[in-house]
């Protein structure tokens, strides 16, 4: 075995570790840390992927001395390392956008809290990814949570603090089904790694015995991840959460911490029931309703929304609607497309929050959009990031969003039953986007002739500056150069079996 | 460095210039900010009549996926409207030099005006559908400040509109894209289409909605009805120069999306004695009958002339519907007339916002005897656009009536003919009041106050040269319809 | 289906507990009845995974007065798993009582939905 394999391990331990030092450590020593862990693993991630597509298989590593049915395993494929990469990068760039704000709405005695939190995060996330144990999911899907529920709180404001009580109530509900829908698999397989564990529940179906508790099992962990990851009708923590916490905050709980759920949630479905028995399961059209109606519920409340970060945070209802669209048509490209939405909405979503800052900041802090009135000519880069996110939202060619869109359609087209609803909903949903972002972005171009409030220039954030430029340069690459990403996306599928 | 790089020429240099302008410091001498956008349009325009005489004819930009090439190819339609393009937009350019003294922000109105220029070369030369689309999408949202150019609410809501329609309509487009994608062989523009039999078979009933279904959204650019609400909201509102080529050009991008949909792509045969073309044909009767109508009605002369465009557009699409080389050959004459001469009448009732400040069509009496000059071509073209000899408008009415009465189609193919006798006669009715009052106001008028207003020789060329086109078509039709009767032979 | 239920009394008693759990946690207006709920739930979970491991005859796997034999030992997985979830459960519910101390000395009430009233009015203000 390569040196190249221990990497998933020490990504996650690197980070869980870093997370550790950075509660001794001053909050300019803890930012470099994190800085430095997010880079050095982000690298590691980019060499894994490399590694991973050049050999074209997977790799199993064993944690500690117990062999297969009892010890713990690491899985890393194409798509996890993919994942891990890109995670980071979008993490990175989210806490560069967001720094300045950082210091301002944190105590500074926080700082560094705050870079534990992160790192904590960033540690589930890989762990999420990488694990091939179903236990081990379970808990650092607890630890995923009380990071992000900090995340939420460290600005403490009434709201934030709302937020992340409502947030972690909803939480814990799906964890705790999450957790007795393990344990119900345990208990049919007798196994908590997951290759073991599909194996026995082929043996189950073959059987035919015992395959309403298995359907059941199935159903509780997916219903429980589908709270988690706030799909559409459990999204009523959502808004707050994104709308109120600090913005690095809501740009990674967005981007990074729903889709974390929903990878784990994909993982299951290949990995743990297998596609093809998880497909005859009812619950795939469960998931699709479900989907349906988020795209078109998010969108309305998005328009409905005066409140900028709040509008976003709703649209994210929405596009989570996409991705369980996606899977719940139980198709190969349906599922790609979902893994390439995750990819491109998490690319769009910290964009647009990130962006929306800087709007807000040159408005009196105001997020009304009275207030946000030229808003564009005052900060123009994050005029022209949150121009590039709505433009990625809505679907415009040359962007993220227009490549996945593609994808979607193609995936309907091929599943003759449920074309029609996704089609719909998906125009439907498309205009209503296009309502909403557009009516922003001619907003923030609107001239003020007043002109109450001052503007900023470039050169003086620049850390800002360069982040969402960054972020442009991610959506503009994914929506031009589609190919290798969907390439990889379907090697790692297809190696998920 | 590929040769045939050379096609990405003209798409580029105008999108670059643009950009320059619009990322340009404020200047406060407008003599640089002329001079850059003069020199863009013009060594853009020397550009696009080069590269249509290059050898190299194709080129792939990128690869969107590995499937859907961005992929550009010069053909015979492609060249007819590229040159349409050219001789608008070099015109509109001159015009708003002029015109846009008493706009604010010239910089941005001009480095949108050439960055639009760019996508339209572009659209013109797109070689499949996904390009075509992408360019499309572009067009309406890099063409969208052009409308809300002022800013005011009033803009602003009919950019919204504008925004909207597009919209809607190019997403109905995309899903048929999305469908055509699997039932086609390729997505290339290909004469006679690109549907593969085997797997349509058993399937056509469904592939007509799918091509029903993107007429319809290429209709909403062309102002088709259902869908044509946006047009008299949003080309009034957009400075002169900018309606001009909105209602001269962009709609045309509409039309050559239906062009490329139905000859190109799904090929005239499939949809040969479909409902899809008896429902399309009576849309465009209805559409060419309504706008005039509406037209007529209008008392603010800009919004008269969009509606005009409504019924003028439909003209086009009811030569295109009826699936015949001569009524085709019809419709891309009056594509060319109909640039020039709406581009002409915009920029007269723009002439006359800028002198007069004048917009209501009955405050214009005693107009002529104050600019002779720009009243004379508006009436030429007026004559052109009614279709009276030896103007081109004439010409490309003669060859869509004589088209639709060879198709001999139940009922339209006389009633259809029919309904532009009828429109025209609204259309001299709503454009000739403009030059009866201009000239005769009458003995109760009061002519003391009257001063010579005659505008400049930049605003006056543009007017009076796109007059003298118009003019020309129609006295030498045969070079250009045989131009045109080469290139879509093939088509049926 | 009824025979079942009797034999397993220990998993329907769990199942029961859990519902239980579920509904205090999602119904319950007070948050501290919420976190007992949570625990509720939680702990109906471990009961499962306890019954599931029990094996009857047999003692807790830890190995005292010489006895090797595997035959003399429950099923240890199930018990690591339990702690683990204790572990986990103990945390959650560190965070919730935290958060909820914060909440109940800014607003000085332990009801969600009053919460969120007040705060709508502090932001008006």
């Amino acid at each position: 075995m390569d040196f190249i394999c221990n990497f998933p391990f020490f990504s996650i331990l690197i980070s869980l570790f870093s997370g550790t030092i950075c509660s001794v450590l001053p909050g300019k020593a803890a930012k470099w840390v994190n800085t430095f862990v997010i880079v050095l693993i982000g690298a590691m991630s980019a060499a894994l992927l490399w590694y991973l597509l050049g050999t074209g298989e997977s790799f199993v590593y064993m944690m500690g001395h117990f062999p297969a049915p009892w010890g713990n395993e690491i899985r890393a494929g194409v798509l996890e390392a993919a994942t891990a990469l890109f995670f980071c990068i979008v993490m990175l760039l989210s806490m560069w956008g967001g720094r300045k704000k950082l210091m301002e709405e944190v105590e500074p005695s926080k700082h560094n809290l705050y870079y534990i939190l992160v790192n904590l995060l960033l540690s589930s996330l890989l762990a999420l990814i990488y694990t091939n144990d179903l236990f081990t999911a379970y808990v650092f899907v607890e630890i995923n949570t009380i990071a992000a529920c900090g995340l939420i709180m460290i600005r403490q404001i009434g709201r934030t603090l709302e937020a992340a009580v409502r947030y972690m109530i909803m939480s814990l509900v799906g964890s705790g089904m999450l957790l007795i829908g393990i344990c119900m698999m345990y208990d049919l397989t007798g196994h908590l790694l997951m290759s073991n564990i599909q194996e026995s529940v082929t043996a189950i179906i073959e059987e035919g015995t015992y395959v309403i508790p298995l359907v059941m099992a199935i159903a509780l962990m997916v219903i429980g991840l589908a709270i988690k990851s706030a799909l559409f009708p459990f999204h009523a923590w959502l808004p707050d959460a994104y709308g109120y916490s600090t913005i690095s905050s809501a740009a990674i709980l967005s981007s990074l911490v729903s889709k974390g759920y929903i990878f784990l949630l994909i993982k299951i479905i290949y990995r743990v029931v297998g596609f093809r028995i998880f497909h005859d399961t009812h619950i795939i059209n469960v998931l699709f309703v479900f989907g349906l109606m988020a795209m078109i519920f998010g969108s309305l409340s998005a328009i409905k929304e005066n409140d900028i970060r709040r509008m976003i945070a709703f649209s994210s209802v929405a596009q989570i609607g996409y991705i369980y669209v996606g899977i719940g048509l139980g198709t190969q490209v349906g599922m790609l497309a979902s893994v390439y939405h995750i990819f491109a909405h998490a690319a769009g979503k910290a964009l647009l929050f990130i962006a929306a800052i800087g709007l807000t900041d040159v408005s009196g802090f105001s997020r009304k959009f009275i207030d946000l009135t030229g808003a564009g000519y005052r900060n123009k880069i994050a005029g022209i990031g949150f121009t590039v996110g709505s433009l990625s939202m809505v679907g415009v060619p040359v962007f993220a969003g227009f490549v996945s869109k593609l994808l979607f359609a193609q995936a309907a087209v091929n599943n003759v039953g449920k074309m029609l609803p996704t089609l719909i909903a998906l125009g439907i949903s498309t205009i209503l986007n296009a309502i909403y972002f557009m009516k922003t972005v001619i907003r923030i171009y609107t001239p003020r002739p007043d002109a109450p409030y001052e503007s900023v220039a470039i050169g003086k954030e620049k850390l800002y500056a360069v982040s969402i430029v960054l972020f442009i340069a991610l959506n503009i690459m994914l929506g031009m150069s589609s190919q290798p990403v969907v390439d990889a996306i379907h090697a790692g599928l297809e190696m998920f079996g | 460095m590929h040769e045939s790089m050379i096609l990405m020429l003209p798409i580029l240099v105008p999108v670059m210039t643009g950009l320059l302008l619009l990322c340009m410091p404020a200047v406060k001498n407008r003599k640089v900010l002329i001079g850059i956008t003069a020199a863009g349009l013009i060594v853009t325009a020397a550009l696009v009549f080069f590269v249509l005489f290059q050898e190299a004819d194709s080129f792939t930009f990128f690869y969107l996926t590995k499937s859907l090439p961005v992929y550009f190819k010069i053909d015979g339609i492609g060249r007819i409207f590229v040159t349409v393009v050219t001789i608008v937009w070099l015109s509109g350019g001159a015009f708003a030099f002029e015109y846009m003294k008493h706009e604010t922000d010239e910089k941005r109105y001009f480095g949108f005006y050439l960055i639009v220029y760019g996508i339209l070369v572009a659209l013109d030369f797109s070689g499949n559908i996904i390009t075509f689309y992408l360019f499309y999408e572009m067009m309406t949202l890099l063409s969208m400040p052009l409308v809300l150019h002022t800013r005011s609410r009033e803009a602003v809501m009919a950019g919204l509109k504008y925004m909207l329609y597009s919209f809607c309509g190019a997403y109905m487009v995309l899903y048929g894209v999305y469908f055509l994608f699997r039932f086609s062989n390729t997505l290339t523009f290909t004469a006679g289409g690109v549907l593969n039999q085997e797997l349509i078979a058993g399937r056509e009933q469904f592939l007509l909605f799918v091509v029903f279904l993107m007429i319809l959204g290429f209709g909403v650019k062309a102002g088709m009805f259902p869908m044509h609400g946006w047009l008299p909201t949003a080309h009034p509102v957009a400075p002169a120069p900018a309606s001009a080529v909105l209602s001269g050009i962009i709609v045309k991008s509409g039309v050559l999306g239906v062009i490329r949909t139905v000859y190109y792509l799904f090929g005239a045969d499939f949809i040969r004695g479909t409902w899809v073309q008896t429902t399309w044909i009576w849309l465009t009767l209805f559409t060419v009958f309504m706008g005039s109508m509406l037209a007529y009605r209008e008392k603010l002369l800009k919004k008269r002339l969009a509606y005009s465009t409504v019924s003028q557009v439909s003209y086009i699409l009811f030569g295109l519907s009826m699936l015949d080389q001569t009524a085709m050959t019809g419709s891309l004459l009056h594509v060319i007339c109909h640039a020039f001469i709406k581009c002409t009448l915009f920029l007269c009732a723009g002439a006359i916002i800028y002198k007069t400040g004048k917009t209501r069509v009955d405050e214009l009496a005693g107009i002529g005897k104050e600019m002779p000059a720009l009243l004379w071509c508006y009436t030429i073209v007026s004559l052109a656009l009614i279709g009276i000899p030896p103007t081109g408008g004439f010409v490309s009415k003669w060859y869509l009536a004589t088209g639709a009465l060879r198709t001999k189609l139940p009922i339209v193919s006389w009633f259809g003919p029919l309904v532009l006798l009828v429109s025209a006669l609204l259309t001299a009715g709503y454009l000739l009041p403009v030059t009866i009052q201009g000239f005769f106001p009458g003995k109760a008028f009061d002519y003391t106050h009257l001063k010579k207003k005659e505008p400049n020789l930049t605003m006056l060329l543009p007017v009076i040269v796109l007059t003298v086109l118009a003019v020309l078509v129609g006295m030498f039709p045969s070079v250009v319809t045989d131009y045109i009767v080469n290139h879509i032979s093939g088509l049926f | 289906m009824g025979a079942n239920l009797f034999v397993n009394y220990g998993e329907a008693v769990a199942a029961v507990l859990f519902g239980i759990g579920f509904g205090n946690l999602l119904l319950q207006k007070n948050l501290i009845k919420k976190i007992i709920g949570l625990n509720i739930m939680d702990s109906a979970v471990y009961l499962f995974l306890a019954e599931k491991g029990y094996i009857i005859g047999r003692t807790a796997p830890i190995v005292t007065g010489g006895v090797q034999s595997v035959e003399a030992y429950i099923n240890p997985i199930p018990s690591g798993l339990v702690l683990t979830g204790i572990v986990v459960s103990v945390s959650v519910s560190a965070l919730m009582l935290s958060l909820t101390i914060r909440l109940y000395r800014r607003y000085h009430t332990l009801d969600l939905d009053q919460i969120s009233l007040m705060i709508k009015k502090e932001e008006e203000t």
